[in-house]
């Protein structure tokens, strides 16, 4: 018999729905990876106990680490199911493979969670240029080279969520925005022209779920999957937040 | 567009920036600098009775200011960072057993220490402190009535057996930690060490501060744990030292 895979799935059918674990076997290949995995369990959901399923739920799109969309919880830890091999799965632990949504945001089905909530603080933060207005505001000044290196890991994130659901201060209870947005917000009040809105995502970093909200675990370095300098921007955020807070009650 | 904070939030949301940044500040100063001072004075035990009546001495040289000056500086900063860093603390959710980063043991620890050095202050307080005395507590005594009294004889009174030492050394590292981590971590807040590097220099740093401070504090408890009044020429009179003015001593019975 060929060697399998074991796979356990946390499942759950709708938002509301309590969850349950199902188990498939899959038939190893070299250089599976889990979005693989999830294709060959919809090919015949039937689990190690021969019972027959439903393909699994879960979101994807460019396979390539770029789009964030099949971030999930594999062997626990958050990342993207597209570049999470099997090979270095069962090398980290050969038993089983277990895969999970992520905690941070409500479940739709399985493993496709709504990451609306990223959205909502991109939207909070001003996390775009306004370009078009009412007049012309004439060609951008342009940018050093170092400025651009400084900035092009920021352009990097892909709002996928690995982030916020390894922060401790991100949760239920709390109104924290989480590093995602944050950096952002120190990427466009760094731009010459994002900067015309500087003072508004400031509002927003030095108030309630902003800035002040940040723990320090500094989790979100270690599982961004675009090695994006978090903490940096973190930090950036907090230098930007003190002088704003100081220069705005000198000048009301 | 940013959303402005709104007229109709609650005071503690309109402000949180700043209740926030007041609760990094108290941490430093005073209670920070206040804790570098206490286990100084305290250490000070090793180098025998006098010494330390006389560093005892320059704190009561306050006289009836000391009370006022007590409760602005040392308690109420302290019930405002404790409170409000329990509420930080259970508004987290620690997933150190998911992601075992040293980061995040470090954020789990600032926490727990924390927690702890609350409650071991509250039980400090009883024990040590003049509020603790209606409760059978209030051991300390710096200068009693009759002088009869003085600071190192009153801590002849004080239990400090086994289980006294082990709760203060406890209490002692759970505060050394929590400052040193917290110097560690109030400089991102306020956006002094900006990237990796420069955390890292200001991690060994703090270490360094924090190693240091622990063995002052350490050997201030190990020393009224091993302290022998019988032992110490100026508990038995045979001290020739003049005593510091402000502070009378056993020695001293006429009084100068």
């Amino acid at each position: 018999m060929s060697k399998q895979v074991t796979v356990a799935v946390k499942r759950q059918d709708t938002q509301t729905s309590g969850s349950r674990w199902e188990t498939f076997s899959i038939p190893y290949e070299p250089g599976l990876n889990v979005t693989t995995i999830l294709q060959r369990i919809a090919a015949n959901p039937v689990t190690v106990e021969g019972e027959s399923s439903t393909p699994v739920a879960f979101d994807a799109c460019c396979l390539e680490e770029v789009c964030g969309a099949c971030t999930m919880r594999v062997n626990g830890r958050v990342r993207q199911a597209c570049t999470a091999l099997v090979d270095n799965l069962l090398a980290e632990q050969p038993d089983r493979i277990t895969l999970e949504p992520m905690t941070k945001f409500p479940v739709v089905r399985d493993l496709h969670v709504d990451r609306s909530a990223m959205f909502e603080s991109l939207k909070r933060v001003h996390a775009w240029i306004t370009a078009d207005g009412y007049f012309d505001r004439g060609a951008a000044p342009r940018m050093s080279q170092d400025a651009q290196e400084d900035a092009y890991p920021l352009t990097t994130c892909m709002t996928c969520g690995c982030c916020v659901e390894s922060c401790p201060q991100f949760n239920d209870g709390s109104s924290f925005i989480g590093p995602a947005a944050i950096s952002q917000a120190v990427l466009f009040n760094e731009h010459p022209v994002g900067k015309f809105d500087a003072n508004a995502r400031m509002e927003v970093l030095a108030g309630d779920g902003g800035i002040a909200d940040c723990g320090n675990a500094q989790n979100c370095l270690k599982v961004c999957p675009k090695n994006i300098p978090l903490t940096q921007s973190l930090a950036k955020a907090g230098r930007a937040a003190t002088k704003y807070v100081i220069s705005r009650f000198l000048q009301k | 567009m940013a959303q402005q904070a709104a007229k109709t939030d609650s005071f503690a949301v309109r402000h949180h920036f700043l209740i926030r940044r007041l609760h990094s500040l108290c941490g430093l100063v005073p209670i920070g600098v206040f804790l570098c001072i206490h286990l100084t004075v305290n250490a000070s035990i090793n180098a025998g009775a006098a010494e330390f009546e006389t560093q005892v001495g320059y704190i009561h040289a306050l006289g009836w200011l000391l009370k006022p000056v007590e409760i602005m500086f040392i308690f109420l900063p302290l019930l405002f960072h404790g409170v409000l860093g329990l509420q930080i603390w259970f508004s987290g959710q620690p997933n150190v057993s998911t992601y075992k980063y040293g980061g995040n043991f470090r954020y789990m620890f600032q926490r727990v220490t924390g927690g702890i050095a609350f409650v071991f202050i509250l039980y400090h307080l009883w024990h040590m402190h003049w509020l603790g005395a209606p409760f059978g507590g209030g051991k300390f005594i710096a200068h009693g009535e009759g002088m009869t009294e003085s600071a190192a004889t009153a801590m002849q009174d004080v239990v400090f057996g086994v289980p006294a030492s082990v709760l203060y050394g406890i209490g002692v590292l759970s505060a050394v930690y929590h400052l040193a981590n917290g110097i560690w971590t109030s400089l991102i807040t306020w956006g002094i060490t900006i990237g990796p590097l420069a955390q890292r220099r200001a991690g060994y740093a703090c270490s360094a501060f924090g190693v240091m401070l622990a063995v002052v504090g350490l050997s201030g408890v190990r020393g009224f744990k091993t302290f022998e009044p019988e032992a110490d020429s100026h508990m038995v009179g045979v001290d020739t030292d003049v005593p510091p003015p402000f502070v009378k001593t056993v020695s001293d019975p006429g009084g100068s």
